[in-house]
C-alpha cells in the first residue's frame, strides 16, 4: 500500500512539473483523466497482444524467443554467482590482500592474475563484474583483464567438458589451455604497453568500504545493482546471439569448411555471433565436423573471451570505447595464438 | 532507478524462474535437467534480494541521502530489459525447439562406436535415432538386417523435394541455443503435420551398403502413433511409458 502511495505521488509530481503547475497538487489525487488512462491501460495492451501474438507465433520469432530465453536462464546462475563475488570482493576483502598476493611488477601480475582464473568455476558472464571489483580494489588493470578472459576457458568444468566432448584426444584439452592462457596473458601485456585509462568507464561506485558503513548493507547494494547492471545487458546480448542463431543457419557456414585459414576465421567469427556459452562450446565445436582441429579450437579459444553477449556486458560494465577495442585486439591475439599452438600440438 | 522499480524488477525476476523451476517443468525447453537446483537456487535468491531491498533499503536510502555519499540511481535504465525474460517465463513461455530449428541445422554427427552388442529379440524394437543411425552406417553385422524397430520423434518436412520426411530429435549440450539434430528419414507414410510428435515403425529403407558410411538413414515405415509431446524433448531417449495412442 505504502508502494502504491508512493508511486501515485511521483506520477502527480511529474505531472504537475510538465504543466508548470505552480500549485501544488494534494498529494494523494489522482490525475483528471483517469477513467480515459484506466480505460487506455485496460484495452490497448491486450490488442497490441493480439496483434503481437498473430506475429509471434510465427516458426522463426517463437524459435527465435526460445532462443533468448534459453541464453538468459542458462547463464543467470553464473551472473548472480559473478555478482555475488563481486560485491563481496568490494565489502568485505581489504585492497592490501591483492596487494600481497599479486607481485608488485604490473607486467608479473599479469601472468598470475591469468593463471589465477583456474579458481572461478563458471562460465564468460560472471568473470566481467568481478574483473571490474577487482579494478575497483586497486588490482591493476592488465591482470584484472588477463583473470577476465583466462577465468571463463581454463577453469576445470570447462576443461573437463572439453575433455568429454573430444574423448580420445587430450591434446584438444592442452591446446585449449594453452592457447587460452598465452591469450590472456598477451592481452594483459599489450593493454600494459598501449592500454589508456581513459577508455575505461571510471568506476564510480566501486570504492570499496567505507568506514561507517556496514559491510553487510555494500555488499547486497553493489550486489544488487551489479545484478541489475549485468542483467539488462545479458538479456541484450541474448537478443543478439538468438537474432544469429535463427537468421544464420550452422549449413550455411559448413560449406566454407574447405580452406583451412578460411575455415579458421569462420570459426571465430561464428564464435562470436553465437555466444555459446563457455561450458557447452566444446560440444559445439566437436559437433563441426567439418572443420579442421585448429578451426575448431579456434572457436573454443574465441568462444569465452569475445562474443556479443560478452561485448554487451563489457560494455555496459567498463564503457563502449573500451569493449569494441578490446574485443576486436582480443579477437586477433586470440585467433593468432590458437593457429600458432594448434599447428604444433593438434 | 527508483527502489519500488527496482524491488519489482528483482521480485519479477525471482518469480519467473522459480515458476519456470520449481514449480513448473517449463525450464526444460530451455537448458538441460540438471540446471534445476541452480536455477531455484537463483531464482530465490533473487526474491531474497528483492524483499531485502524492500526492508532495508529505505533506511539506509534515508541514511545514504544525509551523507550524500552513494550514487544509488546508478542502475541504469538497461536493466528494464530484465523484464522481457521475466515476463515471458511466467506468462508467454515459448515452446520447446522444434522442426524450425531441426531443418536449418547439419545432422549432428554420430559418435564412432567400436563394438555392437547383439540386439535384444524383442519385435518392433524401440531404438533412440542415434542407436539406429550407429546400427545403420557402422555395424558390420548387419544386426539391424530385417529388423523391425520403433522409434520415437517428432516430424520435420524434408524441404528438398525428395520422398519421405525426416523423424527428428534435438539434442542440447548445454542450453537451446546450442541444439543439434539426429534425424532418420521416413518412407513410406503420409507427413503427419509439421511438429507432431510420433512413433514410428518400419524397417531399414535399403539405400548404399549396410554396416557403411554410405548407408542412409532411413526407414520404410508400416505404421505411425501419435503421442503427446514429451515434458523434456531434448533428450534421445526411448519414452518408458508403454505408448498409447492418443
Amino acid at each position: 500500500m505504502q508502494k502504491t502511495e508512493h508511486l501515485a505521488t511521483r506520477v502527480d509530481v511529474e505531472a504537475g512539473a510538465e504543466r508548470g503547475d505552480a500549485v501544488a497538487r494534494p498529494a494523494h489525487s489522482w490525475p483528471r483523466s483517469w477513467p480515459l488512462l484506466l480505460l487506455a491501460a485496460a484495452v490497448l495492451p491486450g490488442a497490441l497482444l493480439f496483434a503481437a501474438g498473430r506475429w509471434a507465433d510465427e516458426p522463426a520469432v517463437q524459435a527465435w524467443r526460445t532462443v533468448c530465453l534459453a541464453v538468459t536462464v542458462q547463464a543467470l546462475p553464473f551472473l548472480l554467482l559473478g555478482t555475488a563475488l563481486s560485491g563481496a570482493i568490494n565489502a568485505f576483502v581489504p585492497a592490501r590482500v591483492f596487494n600481497r598476493l599479486l607481485p608488485k611488477r604490473p607486467a608479473l601480475a599479469v601472468p598470475v592474475a591469468g593463471a589465477a582464473g583456474v579458481v572461478l568455476p563458471g562460465c564468460e558472464c560472471a568473470s566481467v563484474p568481478v574483473a571490474n571489483s577487482l579494478i575497483g580494489r586497486g588490482v591493476t588493470p592488465a591482470a584484472a583483464f588477463a583473470f577476465l578472459l583466462s577465468a571463463p576457458a581454463v577453469n576445470p568444468i570447462v576443461l573437463t567438458a572439453t575433455a568429454v566432448a573430444f574423448p580420445g584426444s587430450p591434446e584438444m584439452v592442452l591446446a585449449r589451455l594453452l592457447a587460452s592462457l598465452v591469450t590472456a596473458v598477451a592481452m594483459g601485456w599489450l593493454w600494459l604497453a598501449l592500454g589508456r585509462t581513459e577508455w575505461l568507464r571510471p568506476a564510480v561506485r566501486h570504492t570499496g568500504h567505507h568506514p561507517g558503513h556496514s559491510r553487510w548493507s555494500e555488499f547486497r547494494r553493489g550486489f544488487q545493482h551489479d545484478f541489475l547492471h549485468a542483467g539488462g545487458f545479458l538479456v541484450v546480448g541474448a537478443m543478439a546471439a538468438a537474432t544469429f542463431n535463427v537468421a544464420v543457419p550452422r549449413s550455411v557456414l559448413e560449406t566454407f569448411s574447405g580452406s583451412p585459414w578460411l575455415s579458421v576465421l569462420f570459426l571465430a567469427a561464428l564464435a562470436i555471433l553465437l555466444a555459446v556459452c563457455s561450458e557447452a562450446d566444446a560440444f559445439v565445436a566437436a559437433s563441426l565436423t567439418g572443420f579442421s582441429p585448429v578451426a575448431r579450437l579456434t572457436f573454443m579459444v574465441v568462444g569465452p573471451m569475445v562474443d556479443v553477449k560478452l561485448i554487451a556486458l563489457q560494455a555496459g560494465t567498463f564503457g563502449r570505447a573500451f569493449a569494441i577495442r578490446f574485443s576486436a585486439a582480443t579477437t586477433v591475439v586470440a585467433i593468432l595464438s590458437s593457429a600458432l599452438i594448434g599447428a604444433v600440438l593438434l | 532507478m527508483k527502489r519500488p522499480l527496482q524491488i519489482t524488477l528483482l521480485a519479477l525476476s525471482g518469480l519467473g524462474v522459480l515458476h519456470a523451476s520449481l514449480f513448473s517443468d517449463l525450464y526444460l525447453r530451455y537448458v538441460k535437467e540438471g540446471m534445476r537446483p541452480l536455477l531455484i537456487a537463483s531464482g530465490a535468491l533473487l526474491l531474497a534480494l528483492a524483499a531485502a531491498e524492500a526492508w532495508w533499503g529505505r533506511k539506509e536510502e534515508a541514511g545514504a541521502r544525509s551523507e550524500d555519499a552513494h550514487d544509488h540511481s546508478g542502475t541504469p535504465k538497461v536493466a528494464w530489459l530484465l523484464l522481457l525474460p521475466a515476463l515471458s517465463l511466467l506468462f508467454y513461455a515459448p515452446p520447446a525447439l522444434g522442426a524450425f530449428t531441426a531443418s536449418r541445422e547439419a545432422p549432428k554427427t554420430v559418435a564412432e562406436e567400436d563394438h555392437f552388442d547383439p540386439l535384444p529379440a524383442t519385435s518392433p524394437l524401440p531404438m533412440t535415432l542415434t542407436d539406429f543411425t550407429q546400427r545403420v552406417q557402422q555395424d558390420r553385422e548387419q544386426a539391424i538386417k530385417g529388423r523391425t524397430v520403433q522409434l520415437t520423434g517428432f516430424v520435420t518436412p524434408a524441404g528438398d523435394g525428395g520422398d519421405g520426411w525426416y523423424l527428428t530429435r534435438l539434442i542440447l549440450s548445454c542450453c537451446a541455443a546450442d541444439a543439434q539434430s539426429v534425424k532418420v528419414r521416413v518412407h513410406g507414410v503420409q507427413a503427419p503435420p509439421t511438429d507432431t510428435w510420433v512413433t514410428v515403425t518400419g524397417r531399414w529403407h535399403p539405400s548404399g551398403a549396410l554396416g557403411t558410411k554410405s548407408a542412409s538413414a532411413a526407414l520404410d515405415a508400416h505404421t505411425i502413433t501419435k503421442i503427446p509431446k514429451p515434458t523434456n524433448g531434448y533428450t534421445d531417449a526411448v519414452p518408458l511409458t508403454p505408448l498409447t495412442p492418443r
